[in-house]
């Protein structure tokens, strides 16, 4: 369960102060995939980074009940000076995952060759985000931040991760972000908009891509 | 519990990282960390050598530069890899549970083993060539060695939230302090300077860490003008400092 609870979260960029979300309070149960809906700039990103934990709110709190992943972007968090490999290694140890079998793992899935030993600056991102992907896959979370990784790559690497992911989703939620309704509509069956500061959670994720549809035709 | 938990794993993980950025991305490794200071002692004692007979203290010129340079080190190393420290991490902070602070207690363990390790070889190689080995005297050379470190923390500390909140104060930052290593008595005795200017001399805190180093290793020195209590108050409120700021600059430091 994850619990926002009287969030409030303002963007700051020279003197200029906008609410991303303003008083926002929602639960999000278990065992629901939620697709999250917004303009571009609405803030879709932030929320994610905010309930992942890696930036804070202004005032309010959210609660977290289970283990949250870190916002699974294509770019990766990956420090670029070290090697793919090392990158792994690197998340086995801060999250208490057995080394060497996460290694085996990514290696697989990410199929990068002799580039899993190169570092990361070199890789196209393409390469980036299914070593970012099969990263997260291999580490057991309850939740799964996406942000738009999946729109990258080709088709295999699409099928692949699919395939994964659905394994994955039997025991884990996954909270999304996606411009490709498509998308959303595979994963996800809930979601939320995120509108002007304001949550709006619905249960039916067609109706949130309606809601979606609707405030774009607005502007 | 299960914070402080994480956070152990988090500056474990860290630690590893940096030293394989540090000494494992270069040919010779850690050869290069051991390479520098004697070298800079090597240097110091042919110049020296050259100008006078012996040196201020003692009758071994590779002992007296050795003692100044390694104790002045302590905070010179300490500093110059904590500045960068969130900076180079920047990345690795998007994982949510590796905190600005994780990357600080990583380097200064890194740093501090570091430096610790090349003392006992420099200055052991010099102390077993002498005649005459000198008789150690610890407390003092461990207090000297955690001062000048936590100095050397607190003032990275600062550094790492200052420099990237006013560039300006790079620039400051690096003026004020590269004539440090000629201020803090590496190669002379504030002892012997006439009064006006010791007084002066003796407001930096430096050049207290390294006539208390020396204390250490010479008997007879008698360290005229020291004052610890002066040392430990600079070193404990700079820490303070940066500890305040830092904790206050969390989103800053996470680039939000």
């Amino acid at each position: 369960m994850i619990r926002l609870d009287q969030a409030t979260k303002f963007a700051r960029t020279k003197g200029i102060k906008k609410p991303i979300i303003n008083d926002a309070s929602l639960t999000l149960q278990r065992g629901k995939s939620i697709g999250l809906l917004g303009r571009n700039g609405a803030g879709k990103s932030t929320l994610l980074r905010l309930i992942a934990g890696t930036i804070r709110l202004d005032s309010g709190r959210i609660i977290r009940e289970g283990k949250v992943s870190w916002p699974l972007g294509f770019q990766g968090s990956f420090q670029g000076s070290m090697t793919g490999e090392q990158n792994v290694r690197f998340v086995a140890r801060i999250y208490g995952v057995d080394t060497s079998t996460l290694v085996d793992y990514v290696a697989d899935f990410a199929e990068l060759g002799a580039f899993f030993r190169a570092p990361v600056n070199t890789y196209s991102s393409g390469m980036k985000a299914r070593l970012a992907f099969g990263l997260s896959m291999g580490v057991n979370f309850d939740y799964y931040l996406v942000d738009e990784i999946t729109a990258v790559g080709d088709t295999n690497f699409k099928k692949k991760c699919q395939a994964v992911f659905n394994t994955r989703l039997q025991e884990s939620d996954v909270i999304m972000v996606s411009h490709s309704t498509g998308t959303i509509r595979e994963y996800c069956d809930s979601g939320i908009v995120l509108e002007n500061g304001k949550l709006i959670y619905y249960d039916d994720v067609e109706e949130a891509i309606k809601a979606h549809d609707n405030n774009m035709k607005e502007r | 519990m299960n914070v402080f938990v994480t956070h152990i794993r988090v500056v474990c993980a860290l630690l590893v990282r940096e030293m394989e950025a540090r000494f494992g991305s270069k040919p010779g490794g850690y050869v290069w960390a051991l390479l520098d200071p004697a070298a800079h002692v090597a240097l110091m004692t042919l110049l020296f050598q050259a100008i006078t007979h012996t040196p201020a203290l003692g009758t071994s010129f590779p002992l007296f530069f050795a003692t100044g340079y390694i104790g002045f080190q302590f905070y010179q190393a300490m500093t110059s890899y904590l500045n960068g420290s969130v900076k180079a991490n920047r990345s690795l902070l998007s994982y949510p549970n590796v905190a600005p602070i994780d990357t600080i207690t990583a380097r200064s363990l890194l740093q501090l083993m570091t430096t610790v390790l090349v003392a006992c070889i420099v200055l052991g190689v010099i102390i077993a060539s002498l005649r005459t080995p000198p008789s150690l005297h610890w407390p003092a050379i461990l207090e000297a060695v955690l001062v000048a470190s936590i100095l050397g923390i607190g003032t990275g500390m600062i550094n790492n939230v200052m420099f990237v909140k006013y560039p300006l104060y790079e620039q400051l930052f690096t003026i004020i302090n590269r004539p440090l290593f000629l201020l803090s008595g590496v190669f002379f005795l504030p002892d012997s300077l006439p009064l006006p200017y010791r007084d002066i001399v003796l407001l930096n805190p430096l050049i207290h860490v390294t006539m208390l180093f020396r204390t250490g290793f010479y008997e007879g020195y008698r360290a005229i003008g020291l004052d610890t209590a002066y040392l430990h108050s600079f070193a404990f409120l700079t820490l303070f400092t940066g500890m305040v700021l830092f904790t206050f600059s969390s989103s800053l430091l996470r680039n939000e």
